[in-house]
């Protein structure tokens, strides 16, 4: 029992970090194709491509770079979180009505002003669900992380395969499944009533 | 929720788990790492010398057990992941040393220990006593049709059979095309290859015929196979023992006397034993491996 | 070794692989349509009942691939059947909620129009709302077989093949060859089958509709 208990909160600590990690490059990927629109469609082409790549072979191939252990999990969880967080950063960014720019304008903001006290605080909504998607996501591809040398609940997972041990696939499933199902609930409420706010 | 918060709170978070991932990532002072492949019985060596490790000293032991292959915990010894994990001879011989294969035990164990000395600043420890040797099992079904016994006479009837074994086998100097070009062996279709604890399931449910058995398994009891000679010596001797990182003897040289305590106190039957108990009573391995201990009176 | 030499020179196993792989992916996917489809139908005439249903499904497609692998192994042993089965079942619900959305969300205002030039519900149902549905059910599709390309990479753990076995020989022998062998194949498979049928979206979707693709 200690055991799991251990393998839960390695499994978090992973999970948390990579998507702080991914929800900073995320937002600011959102934010650059945002403000230079060329560049907008070939950041989201290429979060679209990282996600298109089978989990496995990134992670080889991360391993080849990092080594064994918790960096290259950690990276390549930041990588498969980017697409709904970048997508959503700039849909919510493209999506602020042009006559509240305009007002902001008008108020004597600059870019940056503006970016940070109207674009952003109205885009939150949309990029806290891509956030909320991300995480839900991550917990269960850290699971392969222990086919390269990491930790978490992917650990029981892997050793009840290779035991056909029933008990022990499930004693490190069920809690990312509740954890899956307890991060989307309270972040769905987080998420309404940060829709409602911006409204 | 106000952003400012929100950036706040990633800010606090990040501050408060960076400093814990850092901690457990590297080994800190007063701590041995102890690693080990992914089948039971390396798992339970690697139990044994925490075991043994944490009775004896005050050292406080990490365990980084059912971690992939042999070349996974190679590199990871190398590059200092782990401090030590038990090894055999043949395999470092061949497979990582990419040497030619010797039949003569002692032999192989003098040049493993002086290249890995050399090479890697690793140290074997003195063996544990059993040879775990790579051999070929056939279903008992086979065996009483073809009534084969070597494995030249396997090699006779193998396009009939299914071969199949885990990854590793089929990168190995000591490995499947080795074995397939010194005994002339064409097997039926392609082989299988899969998860190393599948391999037996697989042999049960014939799936696959023939497999490449560690001799010490406890399924091969289980599923009543036949293992056949190998007679033309293609596989080299695979004596077991720790290898540990010098450095880190260096820093505890206490370990030293501590794990050659073992020496040849397992033979073949006590690591078949203890592998039949996990493998198919399936007993907890730290049970089994703090039994075994307490048994031999180290604790 | 030079990574040209390697694949030259392990180039039968390599193709057998990806033969193996796009079989697993071509198999699962099919089945996941042959299934998907008439229960989306089904669905999108009990919609009450279907969004309870399409949340159970989106939990199960939770489930981690390891955790599913790990079960059908339990129940079907090793080898073929355990991985088309994981596959068959996470091919499903994109196939079905595209399905269950193309439907439902055709306007009312089509609908009515067929009622009105006296269409029966079957008729209603296959030419007009089945073909409005197919860029959606498409897509779902596409959106499937990238993710079954990806999982199907897992299969070789339980024996069953594919590109898998490279990067697992690779990983179990830290040779970079081996993993690269298996990974570039598959990222490109993925790449190529959303691809592909990315295109026979955009063939297949009447040019009145083609902003609403999802």
């Amino acid at each position: 029992m200690i055991n799991l208990l251990q393998y839960i909160i390695e499994h978090l600590i992973i999970v948390i970090i990579a998507t702080v990690i991914s929800v900073g490059i995320g937002i600011i990927l959102g934010i650059i194709g945002y403000w230079i629109r060329p560049l907008a469609s070939p950041i989201l082409l290429f979060s679209e491509a990282v996600q298109t790549i089978p989990t496995l072979a990134l992670l080889a191939i991360l391993m080849i770079l990092f080594g064994l252990g918790n960096t290259t999990i950690i990276s390549g969880l930041v990588l498969y979180a980017l697409l709904p967080i970048v997508r959503n950063t700039h849909t919510g960014l493209v999506s602020v009505p042009p006559a509240i720019k305009e007002a902001a304008r008008g108020m004597g903001m600059s870019k940056l002003q503006r970016l940070f006290w109207v674009e952003l605080p109205l885009a939150f909504p949309l990029i806290f669900s891509g956030i909320k998607i991300s995480v839900v996501n991550s917990l269960s591809i850290a699971v392969i992380g222990v086919l390269i040398g990491s930790g978490g609940l992917g650990y029981p997972i892997y050793r009840g395969i290779q035991t056909q041990n029933l008990n022990l696939i499930m004693s490190g499933a069920i809690p990312i499944m509740i954890m899956a199902i307890l991060f989307d609930y309270l972040m769905s409420v987080i998420e309404k009533r940060l829709s409602r706010h911006a409204k | 929720m106000k952003k400012t918060h929100v950036k706040v709170i990633a800010l606090a978070t990040v501050l408060l788990l960076l400093p814990s991932v850092v901690l457990t990532g590297c080994s800190s002072s007063n701590t041995v790492t102890v690693g080990s492949k992914d089948f039971s019985e390396n798992i339970v060596l690697g139990e044994i010398f925490a075991q043994l490790i944490e009775a004896k000293t005050d050292l406080k032991v990490i365990r980084k057990l059912n971690m992939g292959g042999t070349f996974v915990n190679f590199e990871a010894i190398k590059n200092g992941q782990i401090d030590l994990y038990p090894e055999y001879t043949g395999t470092a011989l061949t497979a990582q040393l990419k040497m030619d294969v010797i039949t003569d035990a002692d032999e192989t164990y003098r040049i493993v220990s002086e290249e890995f000395d050399k090479q890697f600043n690793i140290k074997w420890l003195k063996p544990l006593g059993f040879n775990n040797t790579y051999t070929l099992a056939v279903t008992n079904e086979i065996f009483e049709t073809y009534r084969i016994e070597t494995f030249s006479d396997l090699a006779a009837i193998s396009e009939n059979l299914v071969f199949g074994a885990e990854h590793e086998f089929f990168d190995r100097q000591d490995g499947f095309d080795g074995l397939v070009k010194t005994y002339g062996m064409k097997f039926k279709g392609e082989p299988k290859k899969m998860n190393v604890s599948l391999k037996y399931q697989a042999m049960g449910s014939g799936d696959i015929d023939v497999t490449d058995a560690f001799a010490t398994d406890g399924q091969i009891k289980q599923y009543n196979l036949k293992v056949l000679k190998d007679d033309k010596n293609f596989f080299p001797p695979y004596y077991a023992a720790p290898i540990i990182r010098k450095e880190v003897l260096e820093k505890y040289p206490e370990l030293e006397q501590i794990l050659n305590s073992l020496e040849g106190l397992i033979d073949d039957e006590t690591m078949m034993e203890m592998n039949y108990k996990i493998d198919v009573d399936n007993q907890d391995i730290k049970k089994v491996a703090e039994d075994f201990l307490r048994e031999k009176g180290l604790i | 070794m030079n990574f040209i030499a390697f694949i030259y020179e392990h180039h039968a196993e390599i193709l057998t692989s990806l033969l193996k792989h796009i079989y697993l992916v071509v198999f699962s996917v099919a089945i996941g349509i042959l299934f998907s489809i008439p229960a989306g139908i089904l669905l999108s005439r009990h919609k009450k009942t279907a969004e309870k249903i399409l949340a159970v499904v989106g939990i199960v497609q939770t489930i981690p691939g390891l955790v599913m692998l790990g079960l059908a192994l339990i129940l079907f042993g090793v080898g073929n059947t355990p991985a088309l089965v994981v596959l068959s079942v996470y091919s499903v619900l994109p196939i079905l909620r595209n399905t269950y959305t193309g439907l439902t969300e055709v306007q009312p205002g089509l609908i009515e129009a067929g009622r009105g030039l006296g269409m029966t519900s079957t008729q209603l149902l296959f030419r007009v709302e089945l073909p409005l549905a197919v860029p959606s059910i498409i897509s779902g599709i596409r959106i499937s077989t990238v993710y079954i390309v990806s999982w199907a990479a897992l299969a070789g753990l339980i024996g069953a093949g594919g590109l898998g076995d490279l990067i697992w020989t690779g990983l179990s022998t830290y040779n970079t060859n081996y993993i690269l062998a298996g990974a570039i194949p598959s990222a490109v498979l993925a790449f190529l089958f959303s691809g592909l049928i990315g295109g026979i979206l955009r063939f297949v979707t009447p040019r009145g509709l083609r902003g609403n693709a999802a």
